[in-house]
Order: C-alpha cells, then sequence, then structure tokens
C-alpha cells in the first residue's frame, strides 16, 4: 500500500509538472491556457503574472478568459493587415505603414490581439526587453478586453 | 494498427465531415507546424466560413514548408494540374495569423490556377489583397 501511495504521488506531481510547464494552470477553477513563446527571447512567467492580475482583480473576466481562450501566444507584434497589399512596398519603395492603412500601424503598437474565429489571444513581446509591473499591468488590461472579444465572437455565433 | 490511425489522423489529416472537407498536411520537420495549419483551418472554419469554403474546394494538401517564400512566405506552383484541387506550400513562423493570411493567399492562386485569368493579369496584386483582407477581417485589437 505504502509503495503504490508513493507511486500516485509521483504520478500526480509528474502529471502537475507537465500541465504547468507550458501553461497557466489553476485547477481550482478548471483553468489551463497554454502560453506559446519563442524558445529563446520568450518569458512565460510575465504572462503568468498579468493572468494572475486578472484573476484577482476581475473574476468574472478571469472566468471569461478561462471559459473563451484557450492559448495565449507571445509575438514580435499583432499584424492586422500585409503592407505588401500595396505594389510600391513590393516594388521596394520605403512607404511608412500610415500612408498604406493607419490600422496595420496601431495594430503594431497595441499590447495584444485576439484572432477571430478562434481562441487565441496573441501578446506583443516586450519592447527591448524591458519588462517589470508596467508591462504586467499592460499585458492583463490587454487580456481582460481580448477574452471579452472571444467571449462576444463566440456568443454572437451561437445566437 | 490503431495507433498509426490516430497518429495519422491527428498530424496528418483534416477532416470535417460536416463540410465534407479532406485536406492532408505532408510530414513536416518540426511537428508543430501541422498543428499550426489546422489551427489556421479552424479559424478560418469558424471566422470566415466562405474563405474556409474556397479552401476546402480548391486545396487538397497542405505541406508546411518553413522555407518556402523566403522564410516566413507560402508557394504555389503554378505547373500543377489545373483540374485537381491544389497543393501548397505553407510557413507556420510568423504564427496563427500569418498562417491563415498565407493559406488564404495561395488558396487564390489555386482558385486563380483553376479558373483562369486573362493575359497580363497581375497575379499577385489580387492574392496579397486576399490576404491583407483576411487579416483585417480576423484581427481585432482595439
Amino acid at each position: 500500500v505504502k509503495r503504490w501511495g508513493l507511486i500516485a504521488v509521483v504520478v500526480l506531481l509528474v502529471a502537475w509538472g507537465w500541465l504547468r510547464a507550458f501553461a497557466w494552470f489553476d485547477p481550482l477553477s478548471a483553468c489551463r491556457i497554454h502560453i506559446d513563446v519563442e524558445l529563446l527571447e520568450g518569458d512565460r512567467g510575465a504572462i503568468r503574472s498579468a493572468i494572475d492580475v486578472v484573476r484577482r482583480e476581475d473574476p468574472l473576466v478571469y472566468r471569461a478568459l478561462c471559459r473563451w481562450v484557450d492559448r495565449i501566444r507571445e509575438e514580435r507584434q499583432c499584424d492586422a493587415g500585409d503592407p505588401q497589399a500595396d505594389r510600391r512596398v513590393r516594388g521596394g519603395a520605403g512607404i511608412p505603414l500610415d500612408a498604406l492603412d493607419p490600422a496595420i500601424r496601431r495594430a503594431r503598437e497595441a499590447p495584444g490581439c485576439y484572432v477571430r474565429g478562434s481562441r487565441v489571444i496573441v501578446l506583443r513581446r516586450a519592447p527591448d526587453g524591458g519588462g517589470g509591473p508596467a508591462l504586467v499591468r499592460e499585458r492583463a488590461e490587454a487580456l481582460k478586453r481580448m477574452a471579452g472579444y472571444s467571449q462576444a465572437f463566440w456568443l454572437d455565433r451561437v445566437r | 494498427l490503431a495507433i498509426l490511425v490516430v497518429l495519422v489522423a491527428r498530424y496528418f489529416v483534416w477532416v470535417d465531415v460536416g463540410a465534407r472537407c479532406v485536406i492532408g498536411i505532408r510530414p513536416s520537420l518540426v511537428g508543430y507546424d501541422n498543428s499550426t495549419v489546422k489551427r489556421a483551418l479552424e479559424t478560418l472554419r469558424n471566422g470566415s466560413p466562405e474563405d474556409y469554403r474556397k479552401v476546402c474546394v480548391h486545396v487538397g494538401s497542405i505541406n508546411p514548408n518553413p522555407s518556402c517564400g523566403g522564410f516566413g512566405g507560402g508557394c504555389f506552383w503554378h505547373g500543377q494540374n489545373a483540374r485537381g484541387r491544389a497543393s501548397i506550400d505553407v510557413s507556420t513562423e510568423h504564427g496563427l495569423i500569418w498562417t491563415v493570411a498565407i493559406v488564404v493567399h495561395e488558396t487564390c492562386h489555386a482558385i486563380q490556377s483553376h479558373e483562369g485569368r486573362p493575359p497580363g493579369f497581375d497575379y499577385e496584386d489580387e492574392c496579397y489583397n486576399e490576404d491583407h483582407r483576411i487579416m483585417r477581417a480576423l484581427v481585432q485589437f482595439e
């Protein structure tokens, strides 16, 4: 009995580690959100901190985040359009993004975005390796907003 | 045998019975590419059913090829049989939204191949506008 108990504890610890290693894992809220980051540049810890802020500050939004988002990706930026749709860009002309489509620049400067049709939120990687409480706050606010977008998309679809 | 069937279904084929859509996904050097392709198809199915339908009609297989289109783009081979569903190469290295955009872009080339275009037609112009459109439609940031 003692040996089986030990095996069960080891299995539980391994399962816990596996579930938590690449994700936000909160079993009490039945919440697991996968976190994708760059192998060398990424920092899951900062994203976990931002989710924790959402959990502590706004339980309703946290519930929406857990329900309607299954993956958070850290990427260089959000892209809301393809600059190459403009022939001048394909021709090699250095044209400011605003001259093409101001939405592309605004998306690139946004802290995050939601991809409609998915349960994926993209968070912009910290510029110049910056971090700290300001970044966590910015991301927490972005997560709150994007969770709302995802919830709205999926609920609208059901109606 | 069961394990083999599960692995093939999990990584190498997209099956959507409701839409009668089956698309092969070729093996990739880096395994996660296939799941990104599947996630992109799932996103299109939910976010833009009309574009998804076009992919199902015109594309028969997707090759997750990281080096095609100058690392980060996609490829369509105009020499392939214009009658059958096309094979497209898609890089997934820039994440979900670019993967969706590249699938739509290369599907646009498959449509051009199937429907034909008049001489002098700018093939790339039409397809870049298509991927720009889908990115604008699906990415919500404000």
